[in-house]
């Protein structure tokens, strides 16, 4: 799917700025400017320590800025109160962790249906909705089993039905292939790009350059500035 | 365009109230025994309340039922701990009581009798078992009306059988004596003479339990064989209960002019009255210990939440990536700590019924479950799990979403 700049932006940061206190206090994030559009995917690389990890929360508003504006489906979150910023989360945010995050007590399907527990859902829909996430991810198969009868892969790919469930504007993975071999991670790579075709919007952290290669656009980072911004127009 | 308020609406977040259950049920059952060991306290200290309560009214409904057979109308009369003769009550006191004090309903006493029972000559007679020979007259016949006995078989004594040398047993003297019936008229030997036995009591079970081991005889027979001085050992008298004062301040000046003072008038269905108010103030301790292992049982549940509080960090980041709020990451926990403190209540309240019913089937009592108790034990899980889960539940809603998703630097 070709991306053009007249998509809409589904998340804009303005002038984020994030620093810790501390004496002198920690400046993370400088001054940072980045809109992702709808449809693109888009890699976020740059080594441990450059802000990466930061610049993610503020764009799944699991954390505010010190300046600047967040906008997600062009609504300022930043400034919310945390029902409403909650509901932004759960509703137009889906997100794949390193770790996986699955509930080691439920089913594959269980865990992706949570996707939709906080939208009160009912629990039928829920899991009937789960089901088509499972397939779309591939596990079609592997609808009953708990996590720990699961590979990382696998895992991972319930992690992603999870994420995508709910339709969110835009899905943020952080570090999803960061506790996987190279061919699981070529896999979780493959069916990214697979979502990206299918016109799902994903940012993806990484540190490695090497894989955030292999993305359409790649914005690295360090020092909690952006140093480069890479669209390739396929 | 649709306008931001309506937006923010159909953004917020929400969960059914199944859901919440669901949830908080999900953290207990994917630990299960931790859930079990946790609830454990509770439900020890629950089961204890009721259970202490409920054998502690059955004793009390039993005891008041033997009270009531007895009849609280009973006064028990000796000479006192005196050792001098004017501790020695008047000869036929009875007799005399009796005719001095018309309220008096019945009257009777025994005299003790200086004398070995033995099954037959054959025994020596240092073997006595633990039997005591007691004597009555014709004016004594009505001692079991006060002490609420009966003849378990043959009859008791009447006026004729007091002259001859005929014996009524009580229960425990007829078993240490070997008579089980009175098939073949049997005897007992009495220092040296035969006694027909005519009649066996039922057995005393709380109070005149002495007169289970003793041989009656007549005051008559007593005194020619055994030389038995005609100053009874002990008066049984009732009384109507709205005289009972008057009597016990009349009886010592009739039994015993000579030094009233000397004369001991008790009503012993008084000691099991007081029993009960002991029983009352011990179950009363016990439970206020059952109370504290329940407190400890709820900061044992405090403790628990606190730990699955830093160990769910993950679970909780996950959730509040998936839009829930913070009220709804603090009603998880409030509400799975509730759940864990009911769960340990219900079992509590299930196993001190079953103590209860398993003492009174046991004990031959009716069962009497004590709900007040159980109330109170059911209450107290809840308010202990809610007031446990409150603290965790704050510290789970204020966990930062961004260092939760992530593990523990």
């Amino acid at each position: 799917m070709t991306v053009t700049t007249s998509a809409p932006a589904v998340l804009e940061l303005r002038s984020v700025g994030k620093s810790y206190e501390a004496s002198p206090p920690i400046e993370v994030l400088k001054n940072i400017d980045l809109t992702i559009r709808e449809g693109e995917l888009v890699a976020i690389v740059g080594p441990s320590g450059s802000g990466k990890s930061t610049l993610l929360n503020m764009m799944g508003a699991l954390d505010r800025p010190t300046s600047g504006e967040v906008l997600i489906d062009g609504t300022v979150v930043n400034t919310l109160r945390d029902p409403s910023l909650s509901g932004v989360r759960g509703r137009r945010l889906g997100f794949v962790f390193q770790q996986f995050h699955l509930l080691p007590g439920l089913s594959a399907t269980e865990n992706v249906a949570t996707g939709l527990l906080y939208h009160g859902t009912s629990g039928r829909d829920r899991k009937k909705q789960a089901r088509q996430a499972l397939e779309r991810v591939g596990l079609g198969h592997r609808l009953n089993q708990k996590p720990g009868k699961l590979s990382g892969g696998e895992r991972q790919r319930v992690a992603i039905a999870r994420a995508l469930l709910g339709d969110p504007a835009i899905v943020l993975a952080d570090e999803p292939t960061g506790n996987l071999d190279s061919q699981t991670t070529e896999e979780i790579v493959e069916l990214f790009l697979e979502l990206h075709a299918q016109g799902s919007t994903i940012v993806m952290i990484t540190h490695d350059k090497e894989l955030a290669q292999s993305m359409p656009r790649v914005v690295e980072i360090l020092d909690g500035q952006i140093v480069r911004r890479e669209a390739v127009v396929s | 365009m649709t306008s931001p308020s309506k937006k923010s609406q159909r953004l917020r977040s929400r969960l059914r109230l199944i859901d919440v259950f669901r949830q908080a049920l999900l953290g207990l059952t994917s630990r299960k025994l931790r859930t079990a060991l946790t609830a454990l306290g509770i439900s020890i200290g629950i089961a204890s309340l009721i259970s202490i309560q409920g054998i502690t009214e059955a004793n009390q409904a039993d005891a008041r039922a033997e009270i009531d057979a007895l009849g609280s109308d009973f006064l028990f009369i000796t000479p006192g701990t005196g050792v001098t003769e004017d501790a020695e009550l008047l000869p036929y006191a009875p007799a005399m009581l009796d005719t001095h004090l018309p309220a008096l309903e019945y009257v009777a006493a025994i005299y003790p009798v200086d004398a070995r029972a033995r099954r037959n000559s054959l025994i020596p007679e240092v073997q006595t078992g633990g039997v005591t020979v007691s004597a009555l007259t014709a004016a004594d016949l009505d001692l079991l009306e006060p002490v609420n006995g009966s003849v378990a078989f043959g009859r008791f004594h009447d006026t004729t059988s007091v002259e001859i040398p005929s014996v009524v047993l009580g229960s425990l003297a007829a078993e240490r004596l070997g008579i089980r019936h009175l098939i073949g008229h049997p005897t007992i030997n009495i220092s040296g003479n035969n006694f027909a036995v005519i009649g066996v009591l039922n057995e005393f079970e709380i109070l005149n339990t002495d007169l289970n081991r003793t041989v009656l005889v007549g005051l008559n027979v007593a005194t020619e064989l055994f030389d038995t001085p005609d100053t009874p050992g002990a008066i049984y008298a009732q009384v109507p209960p709205e005289q009972l004062d008057e009597a016990r301040d009349l009886i010592p000046a009739q039994a015993n002019p000579a030094a009233p003072g000397q004369v001991a008038v008790s009503r012993p269905t008084e000691a099991l009255e007081i029993r009960e108010v002991i029983d009352e103030t011990f179950a009363r301790i016990l439970q206020a210990l059952a109370l504290i292992v329940l407190a400890v049982g709820g900061i044992g549940i405090a403790n628990i939440m606190v730990i699955s509080v830093i160990e769910r960090r993950g679970e909780i980041g996950l959730r509040r990536s998936l839009g829930a709020t913070r009220r709804h990451i603090a009603s998880q926990f409030i509400i799975e700590s509730t759940m864990l403190s009911m769960l340990g209540g219900l079992l509590g309240v299930a196993l001190g019924v079953a103590i209860v019913v398993g003492y009174a089937t046991y004990k031959d009592f009716e069962a009497i479950i004590p709900w007040f108790w159980l109330s109170v034990g059911v209450g107290a899980a809840f308010v202990l799990g809610a007031l446990a889960g409150l603290y965790p539940a704050w510290r789970a809603s204020r966990l930062d979403p961004a260092e939760a998703v992530r593990p523990a630097a």
